[in-house]
This record gives C-alpha cells, structure tokens and sequence, in this order.
C-alpha cells in the first residue's frame, strides 16, 4: 500500500511532461481507457512466494520489477502514466494464489496481472484470468501451460519453455558427449516432464536411467544410489536450486561424480553457492561445487558483469535504493519490467485490456531487449522466447558454449540465432511504436 | 547390488530420524495421553536456536545443549500457559490447541529466524564409508544420528519401567483421579512429561537437520506425518514400538523411492498405516488392545 502512495505522489509531480512515452498520438489526451488506468496512473498486479519453501531467491523477483517500475516512473512513466505495481504473497500454495488474484483483479482492480509466479500457482488462475478478460502477461515459469491462445487467449508465457530448453540440451549433450550415458534427475511434475521430453528428442539411446523428486521430500539418497547403481556417467537434471545444492551433496557423499548439467532454472551460482558456502568451509570439500557444471542461460545475469543489460540493471538496482545486491533474480524481474513497458507503450497511449494483448500478438516478436533469442509472440503462439545458448559455471561466473540456438516446440529444428544481440537504449527505457 | 544396500542403509538412516520424531509424540503420548502436533514446529524452533548459535561461530555441541535446554523450557511452559487449561475436557481440545500451536510456533520462528533456507552442517564427516570399490550411504554422522536415537529409546524405556518418576508419570496419564488419590502430584507429572518430550523432540529436530541438510521454518512438516505413522505402527505407547516402526517405515520408503517413484511416497506410508491398523488395531507393539485412557 505504501508503494500505491509514493506512486501517486510522484505522479503529481512528473504529470506534466509525457517524456518517457512512445510516439503517437501526441495531440490526444490520456483517459482512463480501462479499469486500472486512468489519466496518469497504470496498475499491474502480480503474485510470488514471498514466504515458505519457495521464497528463497523467488521473493527477489518483485523487487527487480518494482526497481525497473521506478526508474521508468522517475523518467516520466509510460505515455505520462505512472505505473503502480501491486504484488501480494501466495506461499507458492495454489489455493492462497486464487485468493490474491482475486483480490488483485476484483479489489485492487489491476489493469493486467505480469510475472505471475510458478506452475501449479498460475495455473489455478488462468481460467479465472481469462473469463474475467484481464491481460496475464509473462507468467514466470516454463510451463508450456501458457501457450494456449484458443482457450487462454489473454496468458502469455515469457521464459522458454523447458521443452525447447531440454531439446537444445539434449542437442548439445548428444553432440559433445557422444559417450555419455546419461542419467535424469527430475521435478516430478510438467518442469521435468517437458524437460525430458525435449532431451529424449536428442538423447533417447544415450539415457540410462531417470529419476524423479517431489518437492518437499529433501531424501534423494535413492535417488542418487539409483542414477549411479545404472552406471551413469553424465547427469542432466531439470530441479529448483535447493535440489541441485542437495544433489551435490548427496553425490558427494556417495562417492560419486558424474559430469553435471542442470537446466537454468537450477543453476543460479550464487544461490546454490550461498546454500552450500557452510558445507565447503572444511566440513566437507574446499573445492567450490559447482565448478565445471554445465547449465543453460536466455538473459544476461550478474555472472555477466560487462554485458550493458547488467550494467544497466546495476544502475536501476543502484538508484532504487534498496536493500540487498542486484542478484539473477532481480535481473529477471527487470527484464519482465521491460518487456511489460514495451507492452504498455505498444498498446498505444489509451489502451484497453484487449489493446494490450493485440499488441504483445503483433509487435511482441520483434522487441529487442535483454533476451538473447527473440520472442515467439503472435497471434497462433503465446510463448516466450525463444532460444538460449549452453554455458559452463566458473566460481560466480560463466563461459558461453554455444552460440544462441534457437527452435521451438515439437520436431522445430535447432538454428543459430540470426539476431544480433540489442545493446539497451541511452535513457534505458525502450520506446516502442503504438500499433494503431 | 551396491543400490541395494546403499537403499537399505539410507532407510535405516532416515527411519532412525522418523524414530527419533516419533519417540518425543510417544513419550507425550504416554505422560499425557495427548498427541502434540505442535512437536515438529517446537523442534523447529529449538533447532533454529541452536542453528543461530552455531553460525555465530559457537560448537555443533554448544548449539545441541542449547536447544536441549530450550526443549525443556518451551515444554514445560506450553504445558503450563497452553495446554493446562484444557487438560482434563475433552481430547479433541487440547488436539486442536497443539494444531493451533503448531502454527503460532512456524510462523514465530519466521518472524524471529527469517523464511529462507539455511544450510545445516553436520557435526561428524558425512562422506561414506568405501568398502572396497563403492562408497556406502553410511557416514559417521549417520553412525553418531544412529547412535543417539537407541540411546534416547534405551533411556526412555528405562525411565519408565525402572523408575519411581516413571511409573508416577504413567499413572497421571492413565488416570488423574486415582493417581492424585495416591499421592501423585499429577500437574508436576504432565508437565514434566511435556518437558521430557521437547527435550527428546529438540534431539529429533536437530539430528533431522544434519540429514536433510538444508532447514527452512517448515522442514519438520513432512517428518511430522511420516513421524506420526511411525509412532502408530509402533502402537503409540512403546519406545520399542516407535524405533522399529521407524526403521520399517524408513526401510519401506527407501525401497519405493530408489525402485519405484519418487511420488508414491505419501501414499505408500499410507498403505502400509492402513495395512498395520487392520491387521494389528493397536498397532505392531500394542500390549493391550483394550487399554485406554
């Protein structure tokens, strides 16, 4: 609530010039088009875990997106309008998601929900979403859930989905690790099932043997006794990041190392590194784990410290003063900010809810931002981006692999990408051209 | 091969974790006749007390006797303010008050320690045992886990078969009235029954810690289930009872888990609880069928 306040007071003060804006329409004036606009105000909602299991690293998120908001509302906001974002805390419990959903969409009355949070958390309200007509753009999971533009035409996907992930793994291991006899180390649930569907595309003769979690069960000695009792030798695992610091070291208590390859979504160096400092201060290893291991990445992170998204996003980070250190997490959050202003400002100056999504189906595919690969945005497809390029972790940082390989769902070919990579604007703040 | 044992071991390491658990419910089972659904989230709590110790650069040992003694303080408060009241109405009340607690404990503990997880190092090496070409899920952890877990059943058996406390404490649970009618001061018993019991549970919470490795305010709810059937396969009122139901329990969902599916976990420690209670009502260790408070 206290975020709503500040925004409206800024608004006061930065009303007057429409700077940050995209062209067009510059003789008309703002109205409140929709609910959730008015003439100098946008409100977006979104959910996260910022308490329980999934809260570590997850509840960084928002803050990056309300940095990213900021910065753009100091600057003159989107079309003169301030955004205000309203986020609220569903424990990563699908049942407390419902609740604040519905009290985004029907109390706070939000222009559109971004970035909501998790599978099974955002797939409780899609359906809500979409009868109710409010834009839900940029859902912050893999699921394939979210490319569905027949029966969910207002959600939108933002990641890559993790079968075009596993297919671009299951590529590069086939290619380089010819002899690996690959093992499977899985969430049980869509995140590791499209995962091992994509690398079974690839690697179907290579794999021995495939083990899944549940998360919450923090046993996975069988686990780990099963992928080495079947001899594998290479272990491509699709887990959250407390199960890669748990399969290190379980693995390592067994006796047991195999080449390591965990998808993107388990890798984060410095959350993992932060679970397991503790363990290699002596008590077990001095050697940093995670050395050596293999993993996938689609935006610029802070293991990146010269690319000028990270630059920037360090700026952003810097000036809206708060707590902590720009971390991946918050990197990604800035990143959906942006892409969401470059949704706003593509909308047009007086935009509805149906405006909003017209413009991510016919303008999204070509945004440049930080994303390595493009977009897949269109009318047909409502996935994200579309391709990621293979890296390997060194201490907090990384060395490219591959180049950006691009592709999409099914039997899609593996191309390189022909875009170049986008350097971010001067002002940091894109500047999009209304579609009508 | 290796599979087999390495599955083998690790369910007797992680049934003798669910034993641990379920020797502080029967130890309040049998002093109170209540069963605490509060003790996962107590537990949590002495161990994030101890954790905060350890960090600040303080010894594993040093931490444990902390949390032992906090154990003891918190049990016989919530004894005290929390559960005196409603002793002696129905059970389903002072059941509902330890659900009630439970919560006001987990989200205290996230108010005072934080929500995020936190690595839990181990006090010994948990690197396996090698034997000959392959490494076994046996560490010296697991041995000092083990170890500690026979030692509290051997104690608690002892406590209650040889010992004058003992017996007192058997008798103001099973009945008040003759207890107090034969000199027993029962208000004394039943909170040094709950104060027993933390102390036990503050053991379980922090041997549970150094196995699952990484401890947030909720990492006892799944062991406060698996805990629960192991101290009803056990008959609820035996420490032998809760030890062997454990391992068995520990043992079974190993086996499912490295043979089977990771997500048939809940449900088979399911079936094998309806399996129990059908062939043997009071379950593997009962003595009496009839007994009751």
């Amino acid at each position: 609530m206290a975020a709503a306040t500040v925004a409206t007071t800024l608004a006061a003060c930065g009303g007057g010039d429409s700077g940050g804006g995209g062209g067009g329409g510059d003789s008309a004036e703002n109205e409140a088009s929709d609910i959730g606009i008015t003439e100098d105000s946008i409100k977006l909602g979104a959910h996260y875990p910022l308490t329980g299991v999934a809260a570590p690293g997850y509840s960084e998120i928002p803050t990056g997106v309300q940095a990213y908001f900021d910065f753009v509302n100091a600057n003159g906001g989107v079309n003169g309008r301030q955004i205000e974002f309203v986020y609220r805390d569903d424990a990563y419990n699908p049942t407390n998601t419902s609740q604040v959903v519905n009290q985004l969409v029907l109390e706070d009355e939000v222009f559109a929900i971004m970035s909501g949070l998790g599978t099974p958390t955002h797939n409780a309200v899609t359906d809500f979403l979409n009868s109710e007509g409010v834009p839900d753009l940029f859902v912050s999971s893999g699921s394939r859930l979210w490319d569905d533009p027949e029966e969910k035409p207002y959600t939108f996907g933002w990641q890559p989905d993790y079968e075009i992930e596993g297919k671009i793994i299951g590529q590069y291991v086939a290619e380089n690790f010819p002899d690996a006899k690959v093992g499977l180390f899985l969430q049980g649930d869509d995140f590791g099932e499209d995962g091992s569907a994509g690398a079974r595309q690839f690697l179907e003769d290579q794999i021995v043997a495939e083990e899944t979690y549940v998360p919450g069960n923090t046993d996975v000695r069988p686990q780990i006794s099963a992928l080495q009792a079947a001899g594998a030798d290479f272990i491509l695992g699709f887990n959250v990041p407390s199960y890669t610091a748990l399969s290190q070291l379980t693995a390592l208590q067994l006796g047991y190392d195999p080449q390591w390859f965990y998808s993107n979504v388990g890798s984060d160096p410095v959350l993992v590194g932060s679970l397991l400092a503790r363990f290699s201060e002596g008590a077990i290893s001095d050697a940093s784990l995670l050395d050596g291991v293999l993993t996938t990445e689609y935006i610029p992170g802070v293991d990146n410290p010269d690319n000028e998204w990270t630059q920037l996003w360090q700026r952003v980070w810097e000036e809206s003063g708060q707590e902590g250190e720009l971390s991946n997490y918050r990197a990604y959050g800035m990143s959906q900010a942006y892409t969401m202003v470059q949704a706003l400002q593509s909308a047009g100056q007086n935009p509805t809810r149906d405006d909003l999504v017209a413009a991510v189906e016919q303008a999204g595919s070509e945004w440049q931002g930080p994303g390595f690969a493009p977009f897949r945005y269109s009318e047909d497809k409502h996935a994200g981006y579309s391709g990621m390029l293979v890296s390997r972790l060194l201490g907090e940082g990384s060395e490219e692999l591959t180049p950006v390989l691009v592709t999409d769902n099914g039997d899609a070919e593996i191309t390189e990408a022909e875009n170049e990579p986008a350097s971010p604007p001067e002002s940091g703040i894109p500047d999009e051209e209304p579609i009508n | 091969m290796q599979q087999f044992v390495n599955l083998t071991l690790g369910g007797v390491i992680i049934g003798a974790v669910y034993a641990a658990f379920a020797l502080a419910l029967v130890l309040i089972w049998r002093s109170t006749r209540i069963v605490n659904f509060a003790q996962g989230a107590m537990a949590a709590l002495t161990t994030f007390i101890a954790l905060s110790l350890i960090e600040g650069g303080q010894s594993y040992w040093v931490g444990l006797a902390v949390a032992l003694v906090a154990g003891l303080v918190i049990g016989a408060v919530v004894e005290r303010v929390v559960i005196r009241p409603v002793e002696g109405g129905p059970e389903l009340n002072a059941v509902i008050v330890t659900l009630g607690l439970f919560i006001a404990i987990q989200a205290l503990i996230s108010v005072l320690f934080g929500v995020n997880q936190r690595a839990f190092v181990a006090p010994f090496s948990t690197i396996g045992f090698r034997a000959g070409d392959f490494t076994l899920a046996l560490s010296p952890n697991t041995l000092f886990t083990l170890g500690a877990v026979l030692l509290v059943m051997v104690g608690l058996i002892a406590l209650f078969r040889f010992t004058r406390v003992g017996l007192a404490m058997r008798a103001s649970a099973f009945g008040q009235e003759v207890a107090r009618l034969l000199g027993v001061r029962v208000g004394r018993m039943l909170t040094l029954g709950w104060a027993l019991a933390a102390v036990v549970g503050s053991l379980a919470g922090m041997l549970i810690a150094a196995e699952v490795t990484f401890v947030a305010p909720t990492f006892m709810d799944s062991l406060i289930v698996f805990g629960f059937v192991a101290a009803v396969l056990g008959g609820l009122d035996s420490p032998i009872g809760a030890v062997v139901g454990g391992l068995l329990l520990g043992l079974a969902l190993s086996y499912v888990r490295g043979y089977i599916d990771d997500t048939l976990v809940g449900l088979a420690a399911l079936v094998i609880l309806v399996v129990v209670l059908l062939v043997r009502p009071g379950g593997l260790f009962s003595t009496t069928q009839t007994r009751r408070a």
